[in-house]
């Protein structure tokens, strides 16, 4: 079984709480993720092009706390990454680089998953090989089909003996595979595909 | 390269095309001659901040308005998005639409029932996006104008100043998602999973239609994010600290 390849994400604070709080949203998103957290600007230099390329995420307070040739340093390193900036309500620091997006402090989670989705939906589609390469297998295949008739996480798991972690985990790499999010796209899916048929509806 | 005010606008649009919606959105028609953005503006009674921040934001991504030249008000903004709802619903999707229909007579049998789908699925996805914008005109904009009437008057209503403590920008712009998530579904159904043979060319001009709909709408949420909801979250926050306590 090919599994998605991980969408690298580099995370740069000084908070433990903001770090971990972006994480517990990054779960909630469609896109398998590798976290990096960066600390201190020390741990900045240890990282490499493979390190990069995926996600950056920097918060304003640890820019300005950064010496300007680090920040040199990192600039000319961080190549094609998309950078994602967060900020206060004053605004934010003069010259990095360019932030694909800009995140506020005080911005409710769901506008956070928006716009971090918005990103990751471009970088993926920009990166083909990003996309895990081969067919669903019969396990998803199984899951795909109980999702596309309307069952929850819970009812899937369930009837399949395994848990809704495992579920969800199943849907994230179906959804990469397919490049299909919604329900209803993997409904229409599994129609064409006759893994089920109108009437298994619910 | 951002676009500014002594740009001749012919210029602008050989340096990227799909600007043309958008300044038809204006109401600027064609026939710029030599006129430079700044001479347009002013023929055309448009704030050329305004123009510039709008061009700018479709033609990079990561332009960022700076908040020194957003001096402009709220209502321009929303006449503005008003105006790409109504191209959107009676322009763009009524033209997808037309290509949908076309697809089942290319095909018999299973194949024809899977092209009935998604001519289904696109029904629900307008659906969704009609009832998207219909909630934004109709409940978000109003209040967006009740915000900046009271900011700028230096008089929120009382039933403001509580409806803002309960029930902010924010709420509003969160009430809706995966609109654009059905879209890219349907992109990738359409390029990977149709049951052959198919109409190439007709299915190539849907999926360009499909594209160019969902730029144009990301685009749009762009504006609404960086111009539209850092405004009025600046007003609620005036408001809420200097009448509630």
């Amino acid at each position: 079984m090919t599994g998605p390849e991980y969408i690298h994400v580099i995370l740069v604070d000084f908070s433990q709480l903001a770090r971990m709080g972006m994480v517990g949203l990054l779960n909630q998103m469609k896109y398998p993720f590798h976290v990096r957290e960066i600390p201190t600007p020390d741990r900045l230099n240890g990282l490499t092009a493979k390190d990069l390329g995926g996600l950056f995420i920097i918060s304003s307070s640890f820019l300005s706390k950064c010496p300007p040739e680090l920040i040199h340093g990192l600039h000319k390193k961080l190549g094609k990454t998309v950078c994602i900036l967060i900020h206060d309500s004053d605004g934010f620091p003069g010259e990095f680089v360019n932030f694909a997006e800009t995140i506020e402090f005080s911005d409710p989670g769901k506008t956070i998953i928006r716009k971090m989705e918005r990103q990751l939906n471009t970088m993926v589609r920009n990166n083909p090989v990003r996309n895990p390469a081969g067919e669903i297998s019969d396990r998803e295949k199984e899951v795909l089909r109980l999702v596309a008739i309307g069952l929850t996480n819970k009812e899937i798991g369930d009837k399949l003996f395994i848990s809704s972690h495992t579920v969800i985990t199943h849907r994230k790499n179906i959804t990469a595979k397919l490049g299909i999010k919604t329900i209803a796209g993997l409904t229409m899916y599994a129609l064409i595909n006759h893994l089920i048929f109108p009437e298994d509806i619910h | 390269m951002q676009i500014v005010p002594k740009m001749k606008m012919a210029e602008v649009i050989h340096l990227n095309y799909h600007l043309l919606p958008i300044i038809s959105r204006f109401d600027i028609p064609l026939g710029f001659g030599e006129k430079t953005i700044e001479q347009l503006c002013s023929e055309y009674g448009i704030d050329v901040n305004f123009f510039l921040v709008i061009l700018n934001s479709y033609h990079d991504k990561n332009y960022f308005p700076r908040k020194h030249i957003q001096t402009f008000p709220l209502r321009l903004i929303i006449d503005y998005l008003r105006k790409s709802h109504n191209y959107y619903l009676k322009i763009k999707i009524p033209q997808i639409d037309e290509l949908l229909l076309q697809l089942p007579d290319q095909a018999a049998g299973q194949g024809a029932e899977s092209l009935r789908l998604i001519g289904r699925f696109f029904d629900d996805y307008r659906q969704e996006l009609s009832a998207h914008i219909l909630h934004e005109e109709e409940k978000v904009y109003p209040y967006v104008f009740s915000v900046e009437e009271a900011y700028l008057s230096g008089k929120p209503s009382l039933s403001l100043v509580d409806q803002i403590k309960e029930y902010s920008i924010d709420n509003y712009e969160n009430e809706h998602d995966n609109v654009e998530d059905k879209l890219f579904d349907l992109q990738n159904i359409i390029m990977k999973y149709l049951p052959l043979p198919l109409d190439t060319n007709l299915c190539h001009t849907l999926l360009i239609e499909l594209f160019r709909l969902e730029t144009d709408l990301n685009d749009h949420a762009r504006i609404e994010d960086k111009v539209m909801v850092p405004k009025v979250r600046f007003m609620e926050k005036w408001i809420k600290d200097h009448f509630t306590g």
